[in-house]
């Protein structure tokens, strides 16, 4: 059986446990409804703001509720195993970079739900225009599955640790800050209507850097 | 190609935790038949057994696990199987489906009637056996567990506390699964229940200042 086949019954199992409990997914989508609707309001005065200056403001706030909206959800892919007590299960029978694989994967994709959600609500209710939707598109994919990638991997690290809440958000913050810089970076661009190359480069670079370095040391942070 | 007798083998075995020794120096080796793993509470027997299933690392010494599987890292993680007190499978998922998950995720065929009929060698119901985990009683989660620790037909295998919470049914069930392993290669069981251990073919006891093959 292929690596990526068994990543996927990972990720098919992690989605089938959050379908029938709705823990993840009920903070995430509630977390970026209300996170979007708050910011609608508060809004309104910079609606009058002129075009060329709206695109950082817009891009800023978009980001910075997918991150919260995300943080809510993506560091429990290791952690629950851990607090259910399925994790020696789960080590004594499959490879920890599998299990990083299938993690990582149900995040993205939980990610990409909660984008679906969040921009069509900046779209609607912040007036915003994606100058080019395709931009968007790709900034969304590679910003979101290297979030995905360093928030799985960051739950595998803390999730047998104390004080795994604080530890995660102490190590994530400046291994995010590249990530969320780049993104927000692109999302201006692709707002502007310019197709943000540059900035998706370096989105791309991070991901492989945080794809490669995770998958080196899954076993270490997972298995020992 | 001869045949590679199982072997599982400790070799000078220690763990500390905080600085002190919960054992030390232990060293044996099992080819076939029911090894007794004895000694008070806290003695250590879990965490030896957890050592010996590769699933907690010793202070020092090592585990040596011979087996006919392939050599690859996957094989040897299968060739031992376990199950402790401390193991839980998803109590979101039935029993099949937790079943089923793990051998699909270790690239392994996982039908459904082979799925049922392990299920119903431990003594579980037809009409459990599709029912969420979180629902079972404790007797059934401990059936479950021992329907885990055989999933791969490991040719070790090692139960802590196989016993726990099984009413004379289960304890039956626990005894036939022993009994058909240790032919196969070597059981390590541990308890506090000397009335566990059926006829072992050796017996390793733990004490708190150390440990006595």
């Amino acid at each position: 059986m292929s690596f990526l086949a068994a990543a996927w019954v990972v990720c098919v199992k992690d989605a089938t446990e959050e379908l029938r409990r709705k823990v993840a997914i009920v903070a995430v989508f509630f977390f970026a409804a209300t996170a979007v609707t708050l910011v609608s309001f508060a809004m309104v005065g910079a609606l009058a703001l002129p075009p060329a200056d709206r695109p950082p403001l817009e891009a800023a706030l978009l980001w910075i509720i997918l991150f919260f909206a995300a943080a809510t959800g993506l560091p429990r892919a290791f952690v629950t195993e851990e607090e259910a007590g399925t994790g020696l299960a789960l080590r004594k029978t499959i490879p920890a970079v599998v299990v990083l694989a299938g993690k990582t994967l149900f995040n993205f994709l939980l990610f990409l739900a909660m984008a679906a959600i969040t921009i069509p609500g900046f779209l609607i209710l912040l007036d915003w225009k994606a100058g080019s939707p395709a931009g968007v598109a790709a900034t969304m994919l590679a910003g979101g599955y290297g979030l995905a990638v360093v928030s799985t991997f960051l739950s595998a690290l803390v999730a047998r640790a104390g004080q795994r809440n604080v530890l995660f958000v102490l190590i994530a913050f400046p291994l995010l800050l590249p990530l969320l810089q780049a993104a927000i970076a692109a999302t201006i661009e692709a707002t502007a209507g310019g197709f943000p190359a540059t900035p998706l480069r370096v989105l791309v670079a991070y991901d492989g850097a945080a794809t490669c370095g995770a998958y080196m040391l899954a076993s270490v942070a997972w298995e020992d | 190609m001869k045949a590679v007798p199982t072997t599982i083998a400790a070799e000078n075995l220690s763990k500390a935790f905080s600085g002190a020794p919960l054992f030390s120096g232990l060293s044996f080796s099992a080819s076939r038949g029911l090894v007794a793993i004895a000694g008070r509470n806290g003695s250590g027997k879990t965490t030896l057994l957890k050592i010996l299933a590769g699933l907690a690392r010793p202070t020092s010494g090592r585990v040596r696990v011979e087996t006919d599987a392939a050599p690859s890292a996957s094989a040897r993680r299968l060739a031992v199987g376990w199950a402790g007190p401390d193991l839980q499978l998803y109590g979101a998922l039935t029993a099949v489906e937790n079943l089923a998950f793990f051998r699909r995720a270790a690239g392994r065929p996982a039908g459904d009637a082979e799925l049922t009929r392990r299920l119903r060698d431990v003594g579980l119901a037809e009409g459990a056996i599709h029912r969420r985990v979180e629902e079972y009683s404790t007797g059934m989660k401990q059936r479950l567990r021992v329907a885990f620790a055989v999933l791969f037909d490991p040719p070790v295998l090692i139960l802590d506390e196989p016993m726990v919470g099984l009413d004379v049914e289960g304890r039956d069930t626990v005894d036939r699964v022993v009994a058909a392993a240790r032919e196969r290669g070597p059981v390590l069981l541990a308890s506090n229940d000397e009335r566990d251990f059926a006829r072992p073919d050796q017996r390793v006891d733990l004490t708190p200042a150390g440990a006595r093959a």
